[in-house]
């Protein structure tokens, strides 16, 4: 055997050991996770990770009838599902708060199954681009009074970006805000090519965002707590969803933004933090959505969504290790144990209450 | 002549010697070479020791003389020496060799670095060299990446995550470096950096992205606050900008313990018994010096006319002779003395005007010396001014040593201390602060290295210390004094002294070292000139350090201005228009205006990029740099090596003599002790000047450490009997001014 097929096997050998360990590590990593998360915080907190404080709705989507996206079977021109969606704000009891507000969708009326799920957040950065990120994220946070990830914004400046981006405070309604999903997922096209996608929603009648900081504080990011003198309450946002539903429903385009695939693909296509370029990338129309009706506390609080709810071809893009970017959505697809905690918490110990709308601000736990 | 025989025959009186002049010059010369410093051997292994420079005191020094001491501290030294081998052999197993280990950039380490010592957010550093290191579980060093800071101090380190999150992966150091020194391999300048920051980063706080080291205030070559003049920060216990190199710090201890030893003995003496001491066996346990020597040859001489003229010529006064406006061929020499500066009553110090003529030979002859001030503690007026002539014996000879005391005092303040020092420091602080890339570092670091440590050791020793209770100016009189003397400082328009006569040799082996300066400069900028103006912003930065941090034109800040009344205001004129001559500063010069003050120093360039830059900048570049290696270089060392010679004899010279209580005051012979230095300001004073001349190391030819740019040892060598023939031996000439 000649010294550069030593040279080679070698390679290989080292190839594949790291690459299983990498695997290995990550799939560690987010089971341990998921099940510490179950275990001290969804179990004995009756708790989501973040957005507990929420409101859902349903209503019908409609597939564009003329697409300009790749063909896809599942998105078929003029194809209808019934649709829920929750809107909710991240972390706080609080919506005058400074939060991330999120979006997700789901592709059915159940409070679980669906054919497809997406969740998305506001802001088109992140703050935390994979697994190792996020665990970091996750342990800086150190919340106290309405002030927290200060440790993680001032070592991590594209966190921070990413928070400045995705706050808003003083949001006019859930309806007009933009929403993200971020990291790509699969798109495998009725053509037989492979592509990844990014979605995002917007307010159906274009109507302009609201509750964005024009001139976000770097040092201050830090501190959501509402403002002095605040007039809304905790539960503003919640209640302008309910009454505009009531009155004329709320209207949604879901876009999508494809990127073909190749090999030896840029890993920074798959990173969260960095965009499409919108002129290669363009945003598709891919559906409408109405929603028509608003959920209560109970049906609202039981609605959850997973990006296992998802045919395989637009699924999840599989993650190497825990820096790998498509890691995130990895995560997410095996926190399962965490979500069914939180609702087995919900039997064993009964549902959480609605947020009072009482004077206790800048808070993440019901207390009173 | 047989010299021996005549001088023990001669029995000279001041002033008038039956000697011809060729046997004099013969005396003189054999008293030099007499008195000539020598490094002898280091001693043996209990010989006492000293640990540093900074341990010196005008005191009692520490010193290790206990034998037990003595091998304690050597085997303390084998110690070091075990630990620093070790530290050698493990540098050698795991060597950090240059090789980035990056397979793909997907990480950056960011921040900013400023100048710490600034108030608020402070001056950024640009072009610092930075590193990022991994050490492995097994120990082996792996580079990860390394940048420079822009022109905002703003660093974006490139790396991947994957090498540095490794699972071999241990610890990770983000180090800064600086450039410390240069050295010379054959004439092209080898810049050494040295670690001067390693900020240790957690391998598991690298996530990918951007890690944020913030803003890194660095206490490098950070300005002092609130000085008088500008200064660099030196802490020497905690953080000192630089440090002295090893053969320096050797080369003044091996010198300094056997005189270290003899103010130790004089001291201990005067504590317990103080009548058991004079000031001739003082002077006795010391070497002999220059004036000492001739003494002891030619009785008298030294205290007569042609000796003073030519000491006040050529010596280490080297004085500056500015031509009478209205009598063709008389010169003065004037040396100011309290003026209005914070002073004891303890020492005299009148203004001294010594007006001269030439001799024949070219050598300058007192004919005038005005006194003005007080004399004795019984005076009152001082403004009152007394004329002397050689016709007014003895009060002619008392007259010329009140002149020779009032002469080292202007010298070593203002000439020495202000005019080198002070001055040289004021370039390298901006220096080490700015230059990085461009070459001129390698042009000026060699020659402004050390001085901000010698300084920071004088201002405890010499102004802090000696001279204010030596003389008659208190602390923060001689910190005054020193600053007004730098705002008539400025490399703008300066240029040697012109010599007045054939035998002006001082003024002449000065415009001869201009010269080599001067092409040792213009031939390194043309060698170099796409380099230094690439970096141009560079040169821009150390001009605005320069000049930002320069004090005010002298008397010209609110704060520096002479006291209301018309007499101030004229001694203020007399002395400025004198110091202009003295340091050629043109004061009708357009000067930069920094808060409201005009600024001793000229702006170099106002351009960040050459392209910029105006048509005299590059001229200017040059010009500043040819001024401060001469002020570094010949113009300390001028003065440094002539102490002994002019200040070794407490009786014949010192920093000031005391009013005693006699009503005749200073104008007293040399006999009189009352008038001259106490027993242990004495015993200081010759410790202080053959510690300043004797010590003397990093000389231009000789380049002990290879930091001096080979082609400007050899421009020296090629004059070398040009010199030679002016009294000047170029192997003696400093490199930097380290003492």
């Amino acid at each position: 055997m000649s010294a550069k097929a030593h040279h080679s096997l070698g390679h290989m050998i080292a190839f594949w050991t790291r690459r299983i360990f990498d695997k290995a590590v990550l799939w560690i990593y987010c089971k341990v996770f998921a099940l510490l998360l179950a275990m001290f915080l969804c179990l004995p907190g009756r708790k989501r990770m973040s957005h507990d404080n929420g409101i859902a709705g349903t209503g019908t989507l409609r597939i564009v009838d003329n697409p300009s996206f790749p063909a896809h079977d599942f998105f078929a021109p003029g194809r209808e599902f019934p649709v829920r969606i929750r809107h909710a704000s991240a972390t706080f009891l609080d919506d005058a708060m400074n939060c991330i507000r999120s979006m997700s969708i789901k592709f059915s009326h159940d409070r679980f199954k669906s054919p497809f799920d997406i969740e998305m957040n506001t802001g088109q950065t992140s703050l935390f681009w994979s697994a190792v990120s996020f665990l970091k994220f996750a342990k800086l946070r150190r919340q106290k009074y309405g002030v927290e990830y200060r440790d993680f914004n001032r070592r991590y400046p594209d966190g921070l970006k990413g928070s400045m981006e995705a706050g808003r405070r003083h949001a006019s309604s859930f309806e007009n805000l933009r929403y993200n999903c971020k990291t790509p997922f699969l798109y495998n096209g009725s053509d037989g090519l492979r592509r990844y996608a990014k979605y995002r929603v917007i307010p159906a009648d274009g109507a302009p965002e609201t509750g964005i900081d024009p001139d976000p504080s770097e040092w201050d990011q830090c501190n959501q707590r509402i403002l002095p003198h605040e007039t809304r309450g905790r539960n503003y946002l919640k209640h302008e969803y309910e009454d505009r539903v009531a009155r004329r429903g709320a209207h949604y385009k879901l876009q999508i933004q494809t990127h073909p695939a190749s090999d030896g693909e840029d890993p920074e296509v798959f990173n969260n933090m960095v965009l499409w370029d919108e002129v290669a990338h363009p945003w598709h129309d891919l559906a409408e959505i109405t929603i028509t009706e608003t959920l209560d506390w109970r049906e609202s609080t039981m609605t959850t969504f997973s990006v296992n709810n998802m045919p395989k071809s637009l699924g999840v893009i599989p993650a190497q290790s825990i820096f790998d970017y498509n890691s995130v959505n990895y995560m997410r697809a095996h926190s399962e144990i965490a979500r069914k905690a939180r609702l087995l918490s919900y039997k064993l110990f009964g549902m959480v209450p609605p947020i009072p709308d009482n004077d206790n601000r800048n808070v993440e736990d019901w207390g009173v | 002549m047989n010299v021996e025989n005549t001088l023990a025959e001669a029995e000279l009186t001041p002033g008038a010697t039956s000697v011809d002049d060729a046997t004099i010059r013969e005396i003189v010369e054999k008293a030099k070479r007499e008195t000539r410093i020598e490094y002898k051997d280091r001693g043996s292994f209990f010989t006492p020791r000293m640990r540093s420079i900074n341990h010196l005191e005008v005191g009692r020094s520490k010193i290790i003389t206990n034998p037990i001491t003595i091998a304690l501290e050597w085997a303390f030294e084998q110690w070091i020496a075990v630990k620093r081998r070790i530290k050698q052999v493990l540098a050698d197993l795991f060597p950090r060799r240059d090789k980035i280990w990056c397979d793909r950039v997907d990480s950056h380490l960011v921040g900013r670095t400023i100048f710490g010592g600034d108030r608020g957010q402070g001056a950024p550093i640009h072009h610092l060299h930075l590193e990022f290191w991994g050490r492995t579980w097994l120990g082996s060093w792996r580079k990860l990446g390394q940048t420079r800071t822009d022109k905002d101090g703003q660093f974006r380190l490139p790396f991947d995550l994957r090498q540095a999150r490794a699972f071999s992966m241990r610890k990770t150091y983000f180090e800064v470096h600086t450039t410390t020194r240069v050295y010379f391999k054959q004439d092209d300048p080898q810049f050494h950096f040295d670690l001067w920051k390693r900020i240790p980063i957690k391998p598991s706080d690298l996530i990918g992205m951007d890690y944020n080291l913030r803003t890194l205030r660095l206490d490098f070559w950070r300005y002092r606050e609130n000085g008088y003049t500008p200064r660099a920060h030196v802490d020497t216990t905690t953080n000192a900008p630089e440090h002295y190199s090893e053969g320096r710090v050797d080369a003044l201890i091996s010198q300094v313990i056997p005189i270290e030893l003899t103010k130790i003995k004089h001291l201990d003496q005067i504590e317990m018994d103080p009548g058991t001491l004079t000031i001739p066996q003082i002077q006795k346990d010391y070497p002999v010096n220059l004036t000492t020597c001739i003494e002891k040859y030619l009785p008298g001489y030294t205290r007569g006319d042609d000796w003073f003229g030519e000491r006040m010529m050529n010596g280490m006064n080297r004085g500056y002779f500015q031509p009478d406006k209205t009598r063709k061929g008389r010169y003065w020499v004037r040396y100011f003395g309290k003026c209005w500066y914070e002073h004891n009553e303890i020492y005299a110090l009148p203004d001294v005007d010594i007006c001269f003529k030439l001799k024949k030979n070219g050598l300058p002859e007192p004919v005038e010396i005005h006194l003005t001030g007080k004399l004795s503690a019984y005076d009152t007026d001082p403004w009152q001014t007394r004329k002397y002539t050689p016709k007014d014996e003895p009060n002619w000879t008392y007259a010329k040593r009140v002149a020779r005391v009032s002469g080292a005092f202007n010298t070593e303040v203002e000439e020495h201390f202000a005019g080198t020092h002070l001055n040289a420091e004021q370039f390298a602080v901006p220096c080490y602060r700015n230059l990085t890339l461009n070459p001129v570092a390698a042009l000026l670091m060699p020659h402004l290295k050390e001085v901000s440590l010698i300084n920071h050791t004088a201002d405890k020793t010499l102004i802090g210390g000696y001279i204010q209770s030596a003389s008659a100016l208190s602390e923060n009189g001689l910190k005054q004094r020193t600053r007004d003397i730098m705002g008539v400082q400025d490399w703008k328009g300066w240029r040697p002294m012109e010599p007045i006569s054939p035998a002006h040799s001082c003024a002449k082996a000065e415009g001869m070292f201009w010269d080599v300066v001067c092409t040792y400069v213009d031939e390194f900028f043309a060698l170099r000139e796409a380099e230094i103006k690439e970096h141009w912003y560079e040169i821009y930065r150390f001009s605005e350090d320069l000049v930002n941090n320069a004090v005010p034109v002298a008397f010209t800040a609110p704060g520096d201005a002479p006291p209301e009344g018309d007499k101030w205001h004229d001694l203020a004129e007399r002395r400025f228009d004198y110091y202009c001559g003295q340091y050629c500063f043109d004061p009708t010069l357009d000067r930069p205006v920094v808060d409201g003050q005009t600024r001793a120093i000229s702006r170099i360039t106002s351009a960040q990029s050459f392209d910029q830059a105006g048509p005299e900048d590059w001229q200017n570049l040059k010009d500043a740099c040819k001024y401060a290696i001469m002020v570094a270089t010949y113009l300390h060392t001028w003065i440094n090596e002539h102490q002994y010679d002019d200040l070794g004899e407490v009786l014949y010279s010192c920093g000031g003599l005391r009013y005693g209580e006699k009503p005749r005051g200073i104008m007293a012979p040399e006999d009189d002790y009352d008038i001259a230095p106490d027993l242990v300001r004495s015993t200081q004073m010759l410790w202080f000047t053959n510690l300043l001349s004797r010590t003397e190391y990093g000389f231009i030819t000789v380049n002990e450490e290879n930091d001096v740019n080979p082609h400007f040892a050899r421009l020296l060598e090629e004059r070398r009997e040009a010199f030679a023939a002016l009294g000047v031996d170029v192997d003696s000439i400093e490199s930097r001014t380290n003492i």
